[in-house]
């Protein structure tokens, strides 16, 4: 009995995975006009997998992303699409999406009843880990310096990604209580 | 009705061949590309025009799969023009503002690295259906076991996610038809109303789905479901061609990087 019942968990937990991996593909999809680049919801999914999943699960989940993506979806920031993103200059956000995700998730997991402070922090520090990662192959894919990486990665997306944050932060908070795996 | 991959059907040899052979094809044309020289990237580009010939794909439709990148290379690519030290061209200088003959050297030939990356995944996606894709996949994927990822679990998520994707479009419309008759105004202008307008579609969108997750769950448990090794109703077989081919691009890896450390 006991053990139906963990099957069936970590069954329920891969099927949320998968779940999230094509919400963060939607995600990619709904744009929200903006200044002064408009500013697209998969990064908010992203956040959500790691709060609501927990922190293998929500790697899982953009693992999946990813691989909707290189198999030809046109699920990447401006319906881009294939492997050549993912070793492009910006195929680091794409690596950092798996590695946030999974550290959001591992910070939220250390906390019982996490509060609303420690979910915004855990939130900080997985976006801050999608940056370092995502500009780090920008500037080695591209041979830009850092300072240049930071200017092209991430200066114009900080705004759009200030306000997802938010969002994301009350959006967990809503559906923690839902989601009980 | 939701027609998302890039595929496109022809009876060709490149869309006959294993998919493995082709990501490998992808993965090592990647590696090399981003070290190469002009000279390398012209060979690369005809390599990949004979290719879309054989493989009977319009050239216009590997032109319209750069689109999406487009804006940002081309920002990447002032980048590369406006901030490389060097020296001047002599018509091209306003004020300040000096682009270099370096610069434009260097941006010419990264943002073209960049474009063919784009042209060999689509030449991939556009001869490989994306259940084809998933399946090479897991294949290569398997040594993965030894880190203990499953890789018969991540297709099986996989394939599920691209089940998915037409259900959440049809869900996210009628939560948005749903508010639009309740009245709710959707381009809201203030930041707080843009992060209400998110949360808004973000709540109901993630409940709905959460059932119809529980509903597959208790679908595929009734039915016996357990993890681990499968068999499909095809299974992938290289031919001698494949061996070759495969045989070919490691050869070619190798050369490649004991020239190019």
């Amino acid at each position: 009995m006991n053990q139906t019942t963990r099957s069936h968990s970590q069954l329920r937990r891969m099927v949320y995975a998968a779940m999230f991996g094509a919400l963060t593909a939607i995600g990619s999809l709904i744009v929200i006009p903006m200044q002064p680049v408009p500013i697209t919801l998969q990064t908010l999914f992203t956040s959500l997998a790691g709060v609501l999943l927990g922190g293998s699960a929500a790697a899982l989940s953009q693992v999946v992303y990813v691989l909707l993506g290189i198999i030809g979806l046109p699920v990447f920031a401006g319906g881009k699409a294939g492997l050549g993103i993912l070793f492009g200059p910006t195929g680091g956000y794409l690596i950092g999406f798996i590695v946030g995700a999974y550290i959001i998730g591992k910070i939220t997991e250390a906390r019982q009843e996490p509060s609303l402070v420690w979910i915004t922090m855990a939130l900080v520090v997985g976006n801050l880990v999608i940056y370092t990662v995502g500009v780090t192959q920008l500037s080695l894919v591209a041979h830009l310096s850092v300072i240049k990486a930071l200017l092209v990665g991430v200066v114009p997306f900080l705004f759009g990604d200030l306000i997802k944050l938010v969002a994301a932060v009350l959006i967990a908070f809503k559906l923690r209580n839902t989601f009980k795996l | 009705m939701y027609n998302l991959g890039q595929y496109i059907p022809r009876q060709s040899p490149v869309h006959n061949r294993d998919p493995r052979v082709k990501l490998i094809g992808v993965v090592v044309l990647g590696i090399i590309i981003l070290q190469m020289n002009i000279t390398g990237l012209l060979a690369v580009t005809a390599l990949f025009l004979v290719i879309s010939l054989i493989a009977r794909i319009p050239v216009s439709s590997l032109l319209n799969s750069l689109r999406p990148v487009l804006p940002f290379f081309f920002f990447l690519f002032l980048v590369y023009v406006f901030f490389t030290p060097g020296h001047p061209l002599p018509w091209f200088s306003f004020g300040p503002v000096k682009i270099s003959y370096e610069g434009l050297q260097l941006g010419i030939i990264q943002i073209s690295k960049f474009l063919l990356l784009v042209v060999a995944a689509s030449l991939l996606t556009m001869t490989t259906t994306p259940s084809e894709i998933t399946m090479g996949l897991e294949r290569l994927l398997r040594p993965l076991r030894f880190i203990g990822i499953s890789s018969y679990n991540v297709a099986l998520l996989v394939s599920l996610a691209l089940r998915f994707i037409p259900m959440l479009l049809d869900e996210m419309n009628s939560i948005k038809e749903a508010q639009l008759a309740r009245g709710a105004n959707v381009n809201q202008r203030r930041i707080s109303g843009k992060i209400k307008s998110i949360t808004n579609l973000a709540v109901p969108l993630s409940i709905n789905i959460l059932r119809r997750c529980d509903d597959l769950v208790d679908a595929m448990e009734s039915r016996g479901y357990h993890p681990g090794p499968r068999t499909y109703l095809y299974e992938l077989a290289l031919t001698r061609t494949d061996y070759g081919l495969i045989a070919t691009l490691t050869g070619l890896l190798i050369v490649f990087l004991i020239y190019h450390p």
